[in-house]
C-alpha cells in the first residue's frame, strides 16, 4: 500500500511526542520532588522554633517556610474574597441578562483582561499604589491589600468566563422547567439555575485559588518580600511560598536554605495538585448532574 | 419587577466594573508613559540599546529578546503538541493516551516558578555541559523550559479542536477504507484548522507574557542575543527588574512603553483569536 | 471470477452482542452474486449492524463482540473477513457503503468522489479524472455536475449528495455495495433516480440493501430476508 513509510513515521512521531513531553515533566517535577523530598518535615515548615510557638504567634519562625505559607493563605484569601462576588455576578449578568451585542464586545474586553501579562497586572497594581501613596496617603504602599487587589483583577476574567460558560451550558429543559410553572427570572436564577451550575462555577473558584497561590509576578512588584515575619496588617509587607522560591533561586546562603527551597517547591507543587484535583472532582460531578437531569 | 432591576443593575455593574479595569490598566500605561513622547525619546525608544548609566534607555534588546525567546518556545513546542494531540485524538492505541490527555491537564496545575526552579537546578548545567560554553543562562534554556509550559496550552486546544470535527466525515472517510493516519491527515487537521491556529495564537501569548522563566533562566543580560547560548532579557523580566529603580526616572518610564508594547501585542493576539473564531462551540477556557 | 454456485457472501453461525443484549443470533446465510439482495424486518432488529458486519465498520463501538465466520468472495477467492491477515483499508475498497444519511465530506464535488483514489495511492490526474466521471456517470449524476464539479459538495441537494455518495463508493470499483436505506431521507423523485441506478448497478456488483420500505424491496430486489429476533426468516 502507498506510504506505509509515511504511515509508520507519523504514527512514530505521535507516540515520539508523547514520550518527549512526559520525560520533559516527569523530569522537572520528578527533579524537585525527589531532591526536596528529603526536607520534607516540621522543621522545614517551622525552622528552630516550636511548632506550637509559631502556630499560636507566640514567637517567630526565622528558617522555616511557616510565615511564607501564612502569607500565600492571606493573600489568596483576601484576593479571592475581593474577585469571586464581582466574577460571579458579572457571569451570572453576560450569561443571563447582558443583549448579545453587550455580550460580544463586553466578551472582547474579559478576553484582552485574561490576556493581559500577570508583570502588567503587577505594574499596574504597584502604579495605583503609589498614585495612591503622593494623592491619598503616606501610608499606602505596596502591600498585602495591593496585591490581594492586582490578584483580584488577574483571575476575574477567568471566574466571569466559568460562571458564564457553566450557566450557559444547562440544558433547555432545566432552564423552562421553573417559568412554566410561574416563577420570575430571579427566581429562576436563584432557586434553579445558581444550584444546577454551581458545581462548574466551584471549580472555576477552585482554580483561581490555585491561579492566586501560585503567581510570583504580580506580587513580586506588589508588596512580597523575602523576610517579613506573618502577615501582621492588610497595610503591611508580606512573605508568600512562590516568592520565597525565586529568592532562595536567585541567592541561597548556603545547603539548608537551598533545601528549604526545594521543600517550599515541593509543599506548594502539593498545594496546586491538590486544588486542581479538587476543581476536577467537584467539575465531574457537574457532567453527572447534566447529563442525568435534575438533581 | 423592582428586584429584578435592581439585581440587573447590580450584576451589571459587576461586569461593567471589569471592563473598566481592562481600560483602566491600558490607561494607566498610557498615561504614565506619555512623558516619554513628550521628552521625544520615543524613537530612540525602539532603537537604543539599554545603557541607563549613558542616557540610553533603549528597549529594543528587550523587545528582541521576547520575540526570539518565545519564538523558539513556540518552535520547538508545536510539531511536540501536534502530536500529543494526535496520540490523544485517536492516532494512539491502548491506555497511554488517555493517561497523557489527564497528564497535560494536570500540567495547567503546575507552579510556573517551580518549573523555572527546576530549570535552574536541572536543566541550566545540562545545557551549561552540552555547550561547554556560557553560564548555562541562556535562550536555549528558556526556550526549552518554555515550551514545556505552553505545551498543555495548545494541546488542549487542538484536542478539543479534533473533537469538534463533525464525525459524519471520518465514518465516511472510515467505510472508504482510510486508515487513522489518513483520516487525521485529510480530515481531521482541514477540519480543525481553526481550532489550531487559535491554539498557537494563545500560546503565543503565554510565551510573551510569561515573567519567571524569562528572568530565572534567560540571564537577563539587557544586550542583543548573538546566539542562542547568549543571555537575554524579555520585556516581562525587564519589568521586574527594573521597578526597584527609582519611580520618577526615565528608566522607570520605560517600563510603561514596555507595558504598552506587551499590551498591544496580547490585544493584538486576542483580536486575531476571535477572528478566527474557535472550532469548538463550548470554547475551552485556558487555565490562567 | 464468478464465485462457484453464485454466492458471494457466505455466513455462518453469525453471533453479535452489544454490551449484554445479542443483536444478532446464530445466523447463517447466503447472499448471492451480482444481485440485490433487500434486508428487511422490524427496526432495531439489526439490519443495520448487519452491513456494518461485512465491511467490519462496527469494530469501533465498545462492548460490542462477534462470533462465527463470514466469507466473502473478493479477488477470485473466499476470504475470511475476520482473519488477522484481513487488512480494514484494503477490504473497505472492496466492500463499499453508503449511508442513511448522505454525508459528503467538506470539499468539492470532484475531490469527493476523487478522495478514495487518493487514499489507496492514485496519482495519475488523468486516471482520476476518468475514474471520477465513469463513477458520477455509474450514479446518474454526471450530467447535473459536470460544468461544476470544483463546488462544495455540500451544496448538492439531498438527493444529489446521495448519488455523490454513491459514486464516490463506487469510483474504486468494489464487488460488493453495502446500501443502509438509500432512499430514506430523499423524496420520491430522488428515490425513483436511486432505485433505477441500484438496478443497473447489480450488472457489475453485489448489492445488499437495507429497506424498511416493502413497496422499495418488490420493485428492486432480487432476494429478500427478514430479520427479526436476531434470525433469518427467508422471503
Amino acid at each position: 500500500m502507498a506510504g506505509t513509510l509515511t504511515e509508520k513515521s507519523v504514527v512514530l512521531w505521535a507516540w515520539l511526542s508523547g514520550a518527549v513531553l512526559t520525560i520533559a515533566v516527569g523530569g522537572l517535577v520528578g527533579y524537585v520532588v525527589v531532591k526536596g523530598a528529603g526536607s520534607l518535615s516540621l522543621h522545614l515548615v517551622f525552622g528552630d522554633t516550636a511548632p506550637l510557638d509559631a502556630m499560636l504567634l507566640r514567637r517567630q519562625v526565622f528558617d522555616g517556610i511557616f510565615p511564607a505559607m501564612l502569607g500565600t493563605l492571606a493573600l489568596v484569601g483576601l484576593s479571592i474574597t475581593i474577585a469571586v462576588p464581582i466574577g460571579v455576578a458579572a457571569g451570572i449578568y453576560m450569561a443571563e441578562f447582558a443583549t448579545s451585542r453587550i455580550k460580544a464586545v463586553f466578551g472582547l474586553f474579559f478576553d484582552i483582561l485574561a490576556g493581559i501579562p500577570s508583570i502588567l497586572v503587577g505594574l499596574f497594581g504597584f502604579s495605583v499604589a503609589v498614585f495612591l501613596h503622593h494623592r491619598v496617603s503616606d501610608r499606602i504602599m505596596p502591600c498585602l491589600l495591593i496585591s490581594a487587589l492586582s490578584l483580584a483583577f488577574l483571575v476575574l476574567p477567568y471566574l466571569i468566563r466559568t460562571t458564564q460558560v457553566a450557566l450557559e451550558s444547562l440544558p433547555r429543559q432545566v432552564r423552562i422547567t421553573a417559568p412554566a410553572l410561574g416563577a420570575t427570572r430571579l427566581q429562576t436564577l436563584f432557586w434553579v439555575l445558581l444550584p444546577q451550575s454551581l458545581s462548574g462555577i466551584v471549580s472555576g473558584v477552585i482554580l483561581s485559588i490555585g491561579r492566586c497561590a501560585e503567581d510570583t509576578a504580580v506580587i513580586m512588584l506588589t508588596g512580597v518580600v523575602a523576610t517579613a515575619g506573618v502577615p501582621t496588617s492588610v497595610l503591611a509587607n508580606y512573605e508568600a511560598l512562590p516568592f520565597f522560591i525565586y529568592t532562595i533561586s536567585a541567592q541561597y546562603a548556603d545547603q539548608a536554605e537551598l533545601m528549604r527551597g526545594y521543600g517550599a517547591a515541593i509543599v506548594l507543587l502539593a498545594i496546586c495538585a491538590l486544588l486542581f484535583i479538587l476543581a476536577t472532582l467537584i467539575r465531574h460531578r457537574l457532567a453527572d448532574h447534566l447529563l442525568y437531569g435534575v438533581r | 419587577m423592582f428586584r429584578d432591576q435592581l439585581v440587573k443593575v447590580l450584576f451589571g455593574g459587576a461586569a461593567a466594573f471589569s471592563v473598566a479595569v481592562t481600560l483602566l490598566i491600558f490607561g494607566f500605561m498610557i498615561v504614565l508613559g506619555a512623558p516619554l513622547i513628550k521628552d521625544g525619546a520615543f524613537l530612540a525608544l525602539f532603537t537604543d540599546s539599554w545603557l541607563p548609566g549613558q542616557g540610553q534607555v533603549g528597549i529594543a534588546p528587550m523587545i528582541v529578546g521576547t520575540l526570539v525567546i518565545a519564538g523558539l518556545a513556540l518552535a520547538f513546542s508545536f510539531p511536540v503538541s501536534l502530536g500529543c494531540a494526535a496520540l490523544i485524538s485517536g492516532l494512539g492505541r491502548g491506555p497511554l493516551p488517555a493517561l497523557l490527555n489527564r497528564l497535560v491537564r494536570f500540567m495547567t496545575g503546575i507552579p510556573t516558578v517551580v518549573y523555572g526552579f527546576a530549570g535552574i537546578f536541572l536543566l541550566v548545567p545540562i545545557i551549561r555541559e552540552w555547550a561547554s560554553r556560557g553560564s548555562g543562562l541562556c535562550v536555549l534554556s528558556a526556550a526549552l523550559l518554555l515550551s514545556v509550559l505552553i505545551a498543555p496550552t495548545m494541546i488542549l486546544f487542538f484536542v478539543d479542536a479534533f473533537a469538534a470535527v463533525p464525525r459524519s466525515y471520518l465514518v465516511a472517510a472510515k467505510a472508504l477504507g482510510a486508515t487513522a493516519v489518513q483520516r487525521f491527515v485529510h480530515i481531521m487537521i482541514p477540519g480543525a484548522w481553526r481550532g489550531l491556529t487559535s491554539g498557537v495564537v494563545l500560546a503565543s501569548g503565554r510565551a510573551v507574557g510569561d515573567t519567571l522563566i524569562a528572568l530565572m533562566i534567560a540571564g537577563n543580560a539587557a544586550v542583543l542575543p548573538e546566539s542562542l547560548m547568549d543571555p537575554a532579557r524579555t520585556l516581562t523580566a525587564h519589568i521586574a527588574l527594573v521597578v526597584a529603580a527609582d519611580f520618577d526616572s526615565l528608566e522607570f518610564r520605560t517600563l510603561f512603553a514596555c507595558g504598552i508594547v506587551l499590551y498591544l501585542c496580547t490585544t493584538a493576539m486576542v483580536i486575531l483569536t476571535r477572528r478566527i473564531g474557535s472550532a469548538s462551540e463550548k470554547r475551552q477556557w485556558p487555565a490562567p | 471470477m464468478s464465485p462457484p454456485g453464485g454466492i458471494k457472501i457466505k455466513v455462518r453461525n453469525l453471533s453479535f452482542a452489544y454490551k449484554e443484549n445479542t443483536v444478532l443470533n446464530d445466523l447463517s446465510m447466503d447472499i448471492a452474486a451480482l444481485a440485490v439482495t433487500a434486508v428487511v424486518g422490524p427496526s432495531g432488529q439489526g439490519k443495520s449492524t448487519l452491513l456494518s458486519i461485512f465491511n467490519r465498520l462496527w469494530e469501533d463501538i465498545a462492548g460490542a463482540h462477534l462470533r462465527g465466520r463470514v466469507h466473502i468472495h473478493l479477488n477470485g477467492d473466499y476470504q475470511d473477513i475476520y482473519h488477522r491477515s484481513c487488512a480494514l483499508p484494503a477490504l473497505r475498497r472492496q466492500v463499499g457503503m453508503v449511508f442513511q444519511i448522505p454525508n459528503p465530506l467538506p470539499m468539492s464535488i470532484y475531490k469527493n468522489v476523487a478522495f478514495p483514489l487518493k487514499l489507496s495511492g492514485v496519482s495519475n490526474k488523468r486516471q482520476k479524472r476518468l475514474a471520477v466521471e465513469r463513477a458520477l456517470k455509474q450514479a446518474f449524476l454526471w450530467d447535473e455536475v459536470q460544468d461544476r464539479l470544483h463546488e462544495d459538495a455540500r451544496h448538492l441537494s439531498g438527493g444529489q449528495q446521495q448519488r455523490l455518495c454513491i459514486a464516490r463508493a463506487l469510483v474504486l470499483k468494489p464487488e460488493v455495495l453495502l446500501l443502509d436505506e438509500p432512499t430514506s431521507s430523499l423524496d420520491a423523485a430522488a428515490t425513483e433516480i436511486v432505485e433505477q441506478l441500484i438496478m443497473r448497478l447489480k450488472k457489475n456488483c453485489t448489492i445488499v440493501m437495507v429497506s424498511h420500505d416493502m413497496a422499495q424491496v418488490e420493485r428492486v430486489a432480487d432476494y429478500g430476508l427478514t430479520l427479526s429476533g436476531g434470525r433469518v426468516v427467508n422471503k
